[in-house]
């Protein structure tokens, strides 16, 4: 952060981390109060590069490169001319073409190059759509309200949380107090032993434990749907578009195996067939091995590919 | 399972001609790049046909077998049925003169342990070549890795084996479960056996899936032993709907019978003649097995130095 020095004072940069960087159309930075003092009659001169600039075009510094905030400020003041969407263009061909035209005439001002020309560019343009822009300006306002208010709304939600969060915390705190109070007010008044007491109190302190765990599970009736919208505030946002999409249907594997049904895995107990296989011992069944297992792998074995293949 | 195995989707041929057919087509391609190669002293006559690569590759299936017999510890009966169709499986495609058979047979036998996971080390492995001595068997050792891509490489990387062992006992299971009008299945069980056995040495594994060949091998038995057990098909596996199904059946039947009559051993004198002519192949054009066998080095981009010479090889070094 500190990379920069003012270049003016030089060294208040280093020392005081927390001043800020200020920076004007021209692109060059001045440290807060070398502005207060450089601009005392309202406009001055640039330091390095001598533009006639005025205090109200210093702005702080958002970045690391003063050229990149210069550029900032050229673009929001560009687009405030320029600014069709993506819809209104017939093709996406024209719509990248006015990009590209858009991004020459932030490069031509931020650079200097050709500023006579692109500015009067822009002019030219400005007068041509002169309607499109006003209702394209009203278009942006609502859409910034919207976002606005979803903004607003999570702050909103957020402040809510911790303050409550605060609550709980104090509440907590005071009764865990006036629970060792009242255990002091018994120790001193109280004919019981002290052990008892002690018990006594324990009781208490647990009880009062699930107490709180429970109300700060206690569903609280909100207003708030889950989506975080009011209950009864106008929807103004678009909803989502619905996707319709083909329902997934199960198939069974159907598998040719050229040979007579092979009874299942679980039948073949009851069907006889173990009987006439070596039996499992324990050794075998701790690993998981059952004799119908290998039955099973056999007669498989045995019927595939009995029957003679179709050729 | 076989039904949606490699083996039943790549390595079952229609019929015996078939079979006849590849093993033709990899004999003459052999045999012409030898021709082709232009060395001098190269003539028809000197090269191997159809009938002896075929004497040969039986007389060292034999010897395969013999050795996984001979082998501690004891092999079982699935590992020795998936080194012969690893076997079987790699000489369709090519040539005993591209490739002597010893080392490959010893290499399928290693692949098949492996696959089938019956656990040798390789030092157990080889330490069952006792003809050899310790250096011996280190060296056959290298050429059985040396071989071992390539091998794997033209089974098409179908390494999965279904032999008919498992099926028969599935078979005796549900015999003695749903046929008890059969009395004792377990008497059919020896004549079961050796029929699968001869089965084994025999195409019959590159033309019919496993539960049919051991299908067969029961009801061969059990003809043998004077019992019909026509009910059985017909009631339990259900036959008797598609008629068609019932007649191909015994049609294949009489197919896989006939195979097993017609093999036979090699006689020793052939099998002696066979061996001298391919010993004289190997040493006269032994330079394009050299290159063949380092299998992964076609890609490029490995470059291996020659561990080993070529060897001369006569098969009494190994067994």
């Amino acid at each position: 952060m500190d990379d920069q020095g003012c270049p003016r004072c030089k060294t208040t940069k280093y020392r005081n981390p927390s001043l800020k960087l200020m920076v004007n159309v021209c692109g060059h930075t001045l440290c807060e109060n070398c502005v207060e003092m450089l601009f005392v009659r309202g406009s001055g001169n640039c330091v390095q590069c001598d533009t006639p600039l005025r205090k109200s075009n210093f702005r702080v510094q958002l970045f690391e490169d003063p050229t990149v905030d210069k550029e900032v400020e050229i673009r929001k003041k560009v687009l405030k001319i320029y600014n069709k969407r993506d819809f209104d263009f017939p093709s996406l061909r024209e719509y990248n073409d006015y990009l590209e035209l858009l991004e020459e005439i932030v490069y031509n001002l931020t650079n200097n190059i050709d500023v006579e020309n692109t500015k009067l560019q822009m002019e030219q343009y400005q007068r041509e759509n002169r309607d499109l822009i006003q209702k394209n300006k009203v278009k942006l306002t609502r859409e910034q309200e919207e976002l606005e208010e979803l903004l607003l709304l999570e702050q909103q939600g957020n402040e809510q949380r911790r303050l409550e969060l605060l609550q709980d915390e104090q509440r907590q705190l005071q009764a865990k107090r006036k629970n060792k109070q009242a255990l002091l007010d018994e120790l001193e008044q109280s004919q019981l032993p002290a052990t008892i007491l002690l018990a006594q109190h324990k009781v208490r302190a647990a009880k009062l434990e699930t107490q709180i765990e429970q109300q700060k599970q206690a569903v609280k009736p909100t207003s708030l749907f889950s989506t975080g919208i009011n209950m009864r505030q106008t929807v103004t946002l678009q909803l989502p578009p619905k996707i319709e999409e083909v329902l997934f249907q199960y198939k069974a594997l159907q598998v040719e195996t050229y040979g007579p049904p092979v009874p299942e895995l679980e039948q073949l107990g009851r069907l006889g067939y173990l009987n006439h296989v070596r039996a499992a011992m324990p050794q075998d069944t701790a690993g998981g091995y059952s004799s119908a297992l290998a039955c099973h792998r056999a007669i498989q074995d045995a019927f595939s590919g009995l029957f003679p293949l179709k050729r | 399972m076989f039904h949606n195995s490699s083996q039943g989707k790549y390595w079952i041929f229609l019929n015996e001609d078939d079979v006849e057919q590849k093993r033709y087509k990899a004999n003459q391609k052999s045999r012409n790049k030898i021709l082709e190669s232009g060395k001098p002293g190269v003539s028809e006559s000197k090269l191997l046909e159809r009938h002896e690569e075929d004497v040969l590759f039986r007389h060292y299936e034999k010897r395969m077998v013999d050795y996984c017999n001979a082998f501690k510890p004891a092999m079982p009966k699935s590992v020795v049925g998936t080194a012969i169709m690893y076997f079987k499986r790699f000489y369709l495609n090519n040539s005993i003169m591209d490739f002597l058979p010893p080392i490959i047979m010893l290499s399928c036998a290693y692949l098949s342990c492996k696959v089938d996971e019956f656990n040798v080390s390789s030092t157990q492995f080889v330490g069952n070549l006792l003809q050899e001595t310790p250096a011996g068997q280190e060296r056959v050792l290298e050429q059985i890795l040396e071989y071992e891509l390539l091998l794997i490489q033209q089974l098409k990387f179908h390494l999965v084996v279904h032999n008919p062992y498992r099926p028969m006992e599935g078979l005796l299971i549900d015999l003695k479960t749903r046929y008890p009008t059969l009395e004792n299945p377990e008497s059919l069980r020896k004549n079961a056996d050796d029929f699968l056995t001869q089965a084994a040495m025999t195409d019959a594994g590159l033309l019919f899936p496993p539960s049919q060949i051991a299908l067969t091998a029961i009801l061969n038995s059990a003809s043998r032993a004077g019992l019909s057990m026509e009910s059985y098909l017909i009631e339990c596996l259900r036959l008797k709907e598609d008629k068609d199904a019932l007649s191909k059946m015994y049609d294949s039947m009489r197919r896989m019978k006939t195979l097993l009559k017609k093999y036979e051993l090699p006689k020793a004198e052939e099998v002696i003649a066979c061996k001298k002519k391919l010993e004289r192949i190997h040493a006269e054009f032994s330079s394009l097995s050299n290159k063949r066998k380092r299998g992964y080095e076609e890609d490029g981009h490995v470059a291996k130095e020659p561990r080993l010479t070529e060897e001369e090889w006569t098969d009494e070094d190994l067994l």
